[in-house]
Formats: structure tokens, C-alpha cells, sequence
């Protein structure tokens, strides 16, 4: 079992641990309403388009995580904006400015004379992330984590039928606008680690195997929890002894998972098993 | 007696073009009403804007009150054409029959054992007790359509509007849902049931309101499938539709 503790013998092999756990379980709690709500789309253009508050924040000595963060709050605001024009669909204005800020950072970083690459952050640095990397991703994680908690049921209503929430009380479009608060957390919570490309696939992937196999909401976010962390664990052991990248060899993982899952379960998913007769 | 539901000069307008205009008619408790008209004669607008999920001009009351937002529409409730559901949303019919206790609980409450009752008994009321962790693809058309109406009970409310419940069920469930909907109307539920099936209008229901634009009649089912009423709502299609 050497192969499996080895890599731990490392403090920083314990900080990635530590980091990837933190995201293992994050990602897919919000993630298990990103795939429901079919937003991946966001998810995908929001991981991209913090790439200008990470640049901006990185050229000016501001903290890249509050840059991102920034970034990915005004790309919202700036969604809905747009997507109040009824020629443009929603996911067209998702592609223009999801391009649009990860241009912007591209531009900036590439233009930095710091020494640093662009790949950092697109790809993210999981063996030198810090103990404050760690306590801050904690504090926005664990808060991400609480208001998940704290709003399942509206999450539940709004996302079913939102038209049924609405008459029932829920405040649908406020629901949604926490939602996409929640999505930008998470591509901060997983910027340092995996990066901002990569983070898209821990937001998703593991919440989409979930999805397969899961028969209720329940199920789906702890699911999602364990193939998170379970995926996050292996990745970085694989990436230790392969000496490959850690957030792509975690990547990697979780779509080979999602594979099997999804072979797995075909069987039930034909059409047969749908509907019974009266 | 005040009347539960009561519309006057409602209109939706999307733009230019009016797809509801001057619809008025009052509505009292216990009533087991057939909508009908041709695709895109708005009904299912109407539903929509009495239930103020659509901008509309005109007053609609709920038991008496002028309802201004959601909070005034409680007591009504939406079920739309079963094709608007995600059915393989991971929800149980249990969990589905909660959400219509949601009205009466805040934002960060979790469901009562009182909910939990009522959800219970709503269930049993349309016959799907037992049913409560079954997920929505395990049921039938009309199983489904029940745990929806099992929801409006749970909401305990006065007016259920439903959208094209009928359609696309076999004879024997169609029967199935309307012995429910008689039932709970006998009960004091008011329940509007938009529907393009004219014959079964005229045997099951004993009021029909005709829409195309606005009501073309509204009465007992003799009188608004007459060849006046029906050709000022489908032209020569209704006659044919009645025939067959």
C-alpha cells in the first residue's frame, strides 16, 4: 500500500489532499443544480470568463480569488442585461461573454512581465497551493455548502416547476440569481487547484454521474459528494506516480467514471422502463 | 354568494397582436367546468392569466379578494399540459404532493408532520396511496395526472385550472380522472378542465365555457355546443368534432 500513502509523506501532497477534498465536495453540491437546471452552459463560460478578474487582479497586486470572484459577479449582471433582448437567446450571450472575459484575461496575463504563465491559471497549481488557499477555500466553500442547505427546498420547487413555486410563494428569480452567486464561488474555491478550465469538470462531471445512478435529490448530492472526493483522491495519487498535471489527470478521472456510469446504467434508461400501463 | 373565481374584462396582449380580450365570468364554489377551443384559442393563456403568470389587463378575484400578486393567488392552482414536466427530475410523488404545502410555511421551514398528513390524505383522495416514493416516471398518464391534482389539494386550493389534463389518455383513464375531478368538486373544489374533446364536454361536465380570443358562450353544455357557439369558436370543425 506504499503506493497509496507515499504521496502523503509530502506536506504539499497533504495541502493538495486538503484543497481537492474541499472542492470534492463543494463542486457537486451546487453542481447537483447546474445539471438539473441544465446551466452547464454558464458553468463553462463563468470558468473561462474569470479569467479577466484573475489578470486584472494579478497585473494591479490585488488577490486573484477576489478578482475572479468579481469577475464572475459582473458577468453575471451583465448576463442578464443582455439577455433581456428577446433576439438573442440566453446562450448565445452566455458564448459572447464567457469569449469576451477570457479574452480579456488572455490579453492582460499575456501581457504581465511577472514571470507568470497563463497555464496557472487555466490549469491551476495544485501542489503549491498555501494554508491560506486552503482556510480561504474553506470559509467560501462551507458557505456555499450552508446556503444549499438552507435554500434545498426552494432549489427543489423552483427548479421542478418553477411556474407551481412561483404561485406558492417561492422567489423563483431570486433563487436563481444565488445560484449563479453559487456557481461563481465555486470557480473560485477551485481556481488555485485546478484551475479555471478544469473547474467546470468538477462542477459537473461528478454531479452528472450522480445523476445517472440517483433516484432522488438526496441521493444525487451525496452521490455527487462521494464521487467528488473519491475522483479528487485518485486523480491526485494517478497524477503523483504518473507525474502528470493533477487537475487534468482529476479530470480524467471523473470522465472515465461518468463513462461507466453511464454504460452501466443504459439498460434501465431504455425506453421500456418509462412508463407503465394504466 | 360571493363567487370563488370571478374574471372581468381580462386581455393578454403579446405586442401588437391580443391573444385574450374581454373575458369575463364568475365562477362559484364546487363547480366542474369544461374549457374548450381550438389549438391556440387561449386557453391555456386564460389559465395563465387568471393564475398572473402572464402580464394581463382585467380583474380577477379569488374568494373576493383583487388579486394583485402570487401571494393574492394562493388559493388557485396551475397544473400545466403534462408535456411541460421534466418527469425525470429526481422528485418522488411524495416530495411532489409536498410542494403544494410551501404556501403555508416560510422559506427555511422544513415540511410539518401536519404536511406530511395532508400530503398523505391528498394521495389517498385520488387513489395513489401507497405511492409516495415512487419516482414520476414509474407512473401512468393518469396516475400522473392525479399526483398533480393530489398537489392542488395539498395546497389546499379553492380553483384548480388544468391544462389539457385529458389529452392523450386512453378511454378508461380519461373516465378515471373525471370521477376525481366530480368527486372533489362534489366536495367544494371549483375545477376548470381545458379540454378539445366536445363530446366528452357535453356527457361529463355541466357547465362549458367556449374560448376563442374571448368567451364565444359560456352555460349548460346544450346550450354553448349548439351550431351557433361552436362555429364562432372552431367555424365548421366543431360541428365535425362533435359528429365524430
Amino acid at each position: 500500500m506504499h503506493w497509496l500513502t507515499d504521496p502523503f509523506q509530502a506536506e504539499f501532497m497533504r495541502r493538495a489532499f486538503l484543497a481537492t477534498l474541499i472542492i470534492g465536495i463543494v463542486a457537486p453540491v451546487v453542481g447537483t443544480w447546474i445539471v438539473l437546471r441544465r446551466m452547464a452552459n454558464l458553468g463553462d463560460a463563468m470558468s473561462h470568463g474569470t479569467l479577466a478578474g484573475v489578470g486584472i487582479a494579478y497585473a494591479a497586486g490585488a488577490n486573484v480569488l477576489f478578482g475572479a470572484m468579481a469577475a464572475g459577479l459582473v458577468m453575471a449582471a451583465l448576463l442578464l442585461v443582455f439577455s433581456s433582448n428577446r433576439r438573442l437567446g440566453q446562450e448565445t450571450v452566455i458564448a459572447v461573454l464567457g469569449t469576451a472575459f477570457f479574452a480579456i484575461g488572455v490579453v492582460v496575463i499575456s501581457r504581465l512581465d511577472t514571470g507568470v504563465e497563463l497555464t496557472h491559471f487555466l490549469f491551476g497549481r495544485l501542489l503549491t497551493v498555501e494554508w491560506s488557499d486552503i482556510w480561504l477555500n474553506l470559509a467560501l466553500g462551507g458557505g456555499a455548502v450552508l446556503v444549499v442547505l438552507l435554500l434545498f427546498g426552494e432549489l427543489r420547487l423552483a427548479t421542478f416547476d418553477h411556474v407551481q413555486a412561483e404561485q406558492v410563494g417561492v422567489r423563483v428569480e431570486l433563487v436563481q440569481a444565488v445560484l449563479v452567486v453559487l456557481l461563481a464561488v465555486v470557480v473560485v474555491v477551485s481556481l488555485r487547484s485546478v484551475g479555471t478550465i478544469m473547474s467546470v469538470t468538477m462542477l459537473v462531471t461528478p454531479a452528472a454521474t450522480a445523476r445517472l445512478v440517483a433516484r432522488t435529490l438526496r441521493q444525487m448530492t451525496v452521490l455527487g459528494i462521494v464521487f467528488g472526493i473519491s475522483e479528487g483522491f485518485v486523480g491526485l495519487i494517478l497524477s503523483y506516480h504518473l507525474s502528470s498535471a493533477p487537475g487534468a489527470t482529476i479530470g480524467l478521472v471523473s470522465a472515465t467514471v461518468f463513462a461507466v456510469a453511464f454504460a452501466a446504467t443504459l439498460p434501465r434508461r431504455m425506453p421500456h422502463h418509462h412508463r407503465p400501463l394504466d | 354568494m360571493t363567487p370563488v373565481l370571478q374574471v372581468d374584462h381580462l386581455g393578454v396582449r403579446y405586442g401588437a397582436t391580443h391573444a385574450l380580450y374581454d373575458v369575463s365570468f364568475s365562477i362559484g364554489s364546487g363547480e366542474l367546468i369544461a374549457v374548450i377551443g381550438p389549438n391556440g384559442a387561449g386557453k391555456s393563456t386564460m389559465f395563465k392569466a387568471i393564475c398572473g403568470l402572464v402580464n394581463h389587463e382585467g380583474v380577477v378575484e379569488v374568494n373576493g379578494v383583487h388579486c394583485h400578486d402570487h401571494a393574492d393567488r394562493m388559493d388557485l392552482a396551475y397544473i400545466p399540459q403534462r408535456n411541460d414536466s421534466d418527469l425525470h427530475f429526481p422528485i418522488t410523488v411524495g416530495e411532489l404532493v409536498l410542494a403544494g404545502r410551501r404556501r403555508f410555511r416560510r422559506w427555511y421551514a422544513r415540511p410539518t408532520a401536519l404536511d406530511r398528513k395532508v400530503a398523505s390524505d391528498a394521495l389517498e383522495r385520488v387513489m395513489l396511496a401507497g405511492t409516495e416514493d415512487r419516482s414520476l416516471t414509474e407512473l401512468s398518464g393518469g396516475q400522473l395526472q392525479r399526483a398533480y391534482v393530489a398537489r392542488a389539494l395539498a395546497q389546499q386550493a379553492s380553483v384548480v385550472l388544468l391544462d389539457e389534463a385529458l389529452s392523450g389518455v386512453d378511454q378508461p383513464t380519461t373516465a378515471e380522472l373525471l370521477d376525481v375531478f366530480e368527486s372533489l368538486a362534489a366536495d367544494g373544489t371549483t375545477m376548470l378542465v381545458a379540454t378539445h374533446d366536445l363530446a366528452l364536454a357535453r356527457r361529463r361536465f355541466r357547465r362549458c365555457i367556449a374560448v376563442n380570443g374571448t368567451v364565444r358562450g359560456d352555460g349548460a353544455p346544450a346550450e354553448v355546443l349548439s351550431a351557433e357557439v361552436l362555429d364562432a369558436t372552431f367555424g365548421t370543425a366543431g360541428h365535425r368534432a362533435l359528429a365524430d
